[in-house]
């Protein structure tokens, strides 16, 4: 029966034969002398075991099905706000950058009047900016025309 | 309507800064320069950035700031400055490792970080000298004998350094190829803690840097065994150079430098080189680097290019000479 | 005893006076700023503020540095208990016990607690600092990297008290942590591990990325979406304040941090964020109810915070005393102690006893200082719980993407901090605890380099662990602990799975 921690079990194996594939181009060493290798292959060992052993204990883990999934709307909007930011923040500048973060989160995903979506996101995104680039002197990308 | 009046004045206040129009005659510089130091406050080159940075300031009358881009032993704030925008307002402060990590990217089979040649030089702000230094209650009291216990050990006399292929490193692998012995290398992740190890015992030698081991020399912690400069410190008289002993290849210097990418237009290299030669003059510039013991050693234009690509041949070779740390 | 009183009031008269006095205020107050924000840590307050004391005398520039310095540590539990942002690697586990107190509605305690703990460690550990300095500084000294990888191991210890519960799903996590710790260059070889080209994770996973995106932001993507928002907590007056019984929870778990942070602080490395973990683990073998633990403990934010605090004092000690730069930021002063023409070193205390005996005197008024202007903070930090959610969620947000790209400047750490919190999310929905990930990240290269370090010393031989006698005592009762711990990893395995065998039966 699949479950959830057979789930996780498998994932956590996969991932640790993974690293072992990918540590094998490194020098191992030995035990007296471990190379780049040894440690993420000792770790990766036991990662493994720890995922077959959950994968084998885990037959009594609730279905997959039962995890419900009802926020996954937020989740890929909050992680697409983060992935804009990320793309956007050496381009456009820190503050374009966040007003369009903050706009969309809530404007469109939380459905804010717009005037007070507006004000704080302007208010937000400009007051962290002269707070952090102006007070405390952190260097913030700027963008076009000098925002 | 008051309500939008101070939706557009909460708008123009966050957004702040008026537009600056981008164009080809904009006088240089007309925006805020930042020199990237690439590694972490503290440091050598965040120490001499912030002077040059404040004395810039003042020649300029704009803004000069600095950032400090750290990781991967200074190759990420290098090829930042690498890749930027070529005109101006991003410089790089580097010290003698920016010629050793394209080298240590070449041995290992890697598509390097950058290469030298993507930097043009600007001016040379200081070169010092490394020096040897083991601790008080180690038996060698001359290079000589150093090097002699060394010839009959091999391997078993250990050094701290600053991380692997960096400065304190290859300083202390030139002086082993020079004199032909072979030293245990102990890295450690920094300065700090290399000099931490070698005044607690923890390994017998360090190649460091004169100012931040001066204060222990002078207390009677540490002993120091001699020099990488072709002449004698001005702080150290006494302590003879590798040169003098007969090793002339056992020579380095940590040194910092200013660089910016290399396509950056000749009229706004020479402004800023005028500008750094001005503030190197500056009196508040000048205390500031007698304090931190770090003598001020100005070169531009060709002799800073001869001795910055002197420097990088021999570190490149030091380097190839190291070659990949076996393990076993 | 005479002596150090004289000395001592000697050193007050410097501290007290008006400018001096000034710039430790100055310093205090810059320092909670840049606490309380993340991103922007001690580290990143003194070096933008160093240039600013060039023209200052040396007394006056070194106070307010420090005062930067114990004062960040202050705030660092603001943010943690508020928001789940770590600011540091310091504040991770006040994330956990400490936003469990929030979201009961004792976010005002909780920062009362952190406050007073960090009082009561930053004085205690004056007075150690005070009485100790260069006995313990030769002490700590004598902590090389085999001493460092023992040390380390109490770290790892830790492991078995984090969890509330499945101690092999938290193994697991730990072990996925370490291995997310191996990412970026070998220190020992310089060969570049799992950086797929990338040279901005030459230097590993960053600490905060991680932890911001595990704590923080996957707190955001769980509760965001939920159809009721989580309810907005409005404070009231007499409810800031911590009850009696809170504060009769936290009085031991302070002394014990205390005492424990000072000592893991003096020794010159890293390790200080241990000093926390440690305490957490302790506070919760220690406690009568460690099912608590992970739902708002008292003694999990208490312990932990006062133990960074403390540590932080202790750092000085070798750096006053002998002149070593014991951490990142130690480093950072004693270069600021250069620039201001003060020669740092074992004569420091005999050549400059008006900077060395106003240092101390002013860390004392500094953290009256402090305590006075957090605790009333404490009222306007509380009041920004009252925010509704959909605008709360939106602004912890960028003050994540802010906070994370500001460390280095650097957008990578804004993808790391991405792909940790989708990560954190999915762990979460899948009944795994993220915290023993962000102790791996934060131990793996330490323990590593440790280990490494101590074989290049020996030559390949074990031996050094056992032929030096601080490594080996630190090793023989780190082992026997882990033999303890194992035991009831056994015990507790069992419970585990008839429990997860009773939520079964009720479910089905």
């Amino acid at each position: 029966m699949l479950t959830v921690d057979r789930l996780a079990g498998a994932a956590l194996a996969l991932v640790a034969l993974f690293v072992l594939w990918q540590s094998r181009v490194l020098p191992l060493g030995s035990l007296g002398n471990p190379g780049p290798a040894y440690m993420p292959t000792v770790l990766a060992a036991l990662l493994l075991l720890g995922g077959v052993v959950i994968a084998a204990l885990g037959g009594d883990a609730p279905r997959p099905g039962a995890l419900g999934f009802r926020e996954w709307r937020h989740v890929v909007a909050i992680a697409g706000a983060c992935v804009f930011a990320a793309l956007g923040l050496e381009r456009l500048g820190y503050r374009l950058t966040m007003l369009v973060v903050l706009l969309f989160l809530l404007g469109v995903v939380e459905r804010k009047r717009p005037v007070a979506a507006l004000v704080f996101a302007v208010a937000f995104a400009g007051g962290t900016f002269l707070l952090f680039d102006g007070v405390l002197r952190v260097p913030l990308p700027r963008g076009p025309f000098g925002l | 309507m008051p309500g939008r009046r101070l939706v557009l004045a909460v708008l123009l206040l966050a957004l702040g800064a008026p537009p600056v129009t981008a164009g080809a005659q904009e006088p240089f510089p007309s925006r805020p320069i930042t020199i990237v130091a690439p590694f972490p406050p503290g440091g050598v080159a965040d120490l001499t950035a912030r002077p040059v940075a404040a004395a810039m300031e003042k020649v300029l009358k704009s803004p000069v700031g600095v950032v400090n881009k750290t990781g991967a032993a200074g190759a990420v704030g290098m090829q930042s400055v690498a890749v930027a925008k070529p005109d101006g307002y991003t410089l790089l402060l580097a010290l003698s490792s920016i010629s050793i990590i394209p080298e240590a990217d070449k041995l290992f089979g890697r598509p390097p970080a950058f290469t030298v040649d993507q930097f043009a030089p600007i001016a040379l702000i200081s070169a010092d000298p490394t020096i040897l230094v083991v601790p008080a209650d180690k038996p060698w009291r001359t290079a000589k004998e150093f090097i002699e216990d060394a010839k009959q050990r091999p391997g078993q006399i250990s050094y701290s350094s600053s991380g692997i292929y960096g400065t304190l490193h290859m300083a202390m692998e030139l002086l082993s190829q020079a004199a032909d012995i072979k030293l245990r290398h102990v890295p450690h992740a920094g300065g700090g803690p290399a000099l931490t190890a070698v005044l607690g015992g923890h390994v017998d030698a360090l190649a460091s840097g004169p100012s931040v081991v001066l204060p222990h020399i002078k207390s009677g912690k540490l002993r120091v065994l001699g020099g990488w400069g072709d002449k004698r410190l001005a702080a150290l008289p006494d302590v003879p150079t590798f040169k003098e002993l007969g090793y002339p290849t056992a020579e380095f210097y940590i040194w910092a430098g200013l660089f910016a990418p290399r396509a950056t237009p000749e009229p706004v290299l020479a402004k800023l080189r005028a500008t750094v030669r001005e503030a190197v003059e500056d009196p508040d510039f000048k205390t500031a680097m007698d304090k931190l013991q770090t003598p001020v050693n100005f070169k531009q234009g060709a002799e800073f290019q001869a001795f910055f690509e002197t420097d990088a041949r021999r570190l490149a070779e030091g380097v190839r000479r190291v070659g990949k740390i076996e393990t076993k | 005893m005479a002596e150090t009183l004289q000395n001592l009031a000697v050193g007050f008269s410097v501290a007290l006076s008006p400018s001096v006095l000034l710039y430790a205020f100055v310093g205090c107050v810059i320092g909670t700023l840049v606490g309380v924000l993340p991103g922007v840590g001690p580290l990143a307050g003194i070096s933008l503020l160093l240039p600013a004391t060039f023209g200052m005398d040396a007394t006056r520039a070194i106070v307010m540095l420090a005062g930067i310095y114990y004062g960040a540590m202050y705030g660092g539990s603001t943010t943690s208990i508020l928001m789940r942002i770590p600011g540091e690697a310091a504040s991770v586990m006040t994330c956990i016990d400490g936003y469990a107190m929030a979201r009961r509605g004792r976010a005002g305690a909780a920062l009362a607690i952190a406050a007073v703990g960090s009082y009561v460690a930053g004085t205690v550990s004056v007075v150690a600092l005070m009485l100790l300095a260069p006995p313990l500084a030769e002490f700590a000294l004598r902590f090389g990297p085999p001493e460092y990888f023992a040390l380390l191991l109490f770290g790892l210890l830790v492991l078995a008290y984090m969890s509330s519960g499945s101690m092999l799903k938290s193994l697991a996590m730990a072990a996925l942590g370490l291995l997310l710790g191996m990412v970026g260059i070998d220190q020992m070889s310089g060969y570049f591990r799992f950086a797929y080209g990338m040279v901005e994770l030459g230097d590993g996973l960053g600490v905060v990325p991680v932890a911001v995106g595990l704590f923080g932001l996957a707190e955001i993507l769980a509760t965001a979406g939920q159809p009721v928002p989580p309810e907005v907590i409005k404070p009231r007056l007499r409810e800031l304040l911590p009850s009696r019984a809170e504060w009769r929870e936290a009085g031991a778990p302070i002394a014990r941090g205390t005492g424990l942070g000072f000592l893991v602080g003096i020794i010159p490395g890293s390790a200080h964020v241990i000093s926390s973990f440690v305490s957490y683990a302790l506070e919760k073998k220690l406690s009568r109810r460690p099912e608590q633990f992970g739902h708002g403990a008292v003694p999990g934010v208490a312990g932990p915070e006062s133990a960074n605090n403390a540590a932080t004092s202790g750092a000085f000690v070798p750096m006053l005393a002998l002149g070593v730069p014991s951490g990142p930021i130690p480093a950072v002063m004693l270069a600021a102690m250069m620039v201001h023409g003060v020669s740092p070193g074992p004569l420091l205390i005999s050549q400059q006893p008006q900077l060395f005996w106003g240092f101390i005197a002013s860390m004392y008024v500094g953290n009256l200082v402090l305590l006075i202007l957090n605790l009333p903070l404490v009222g306007l930090f509380v009041n920004l719980l009252r925010v509704p959610y959909p605008y709360l969620y939106p602004a912890v947000l960028t003050f994540s993407i802010l906070g994370v790209y500001a460390v280095n400047g650097s957008v990578v750490d804004v993808w790391i901090m991405l792909t940790m919190g989708l990560l954190g999310y999915v762990l979460r929905k899948l009944g795994f605890e993220t915290a023993p990930i962000v102790l791996g990240v934060v131990l793996a290269p330490m323990i590593e380099l440790a280990l490494r370090q101590s074989l290049a010393m020996s030559d390949g031989r074990y031996g050094i662990f056992f032929q030096r006698p601080i490594a080996a005592t630190l090793l023989v009762v780190a082992l026997a602990m882990m033999a303890l711990s194992l035991r009831t990893f056994v015990r507790r395995g069992l419970d585990w799975r008839a429990r997860m065998a009773l939520v079964e039966k009720g479910e089905s």
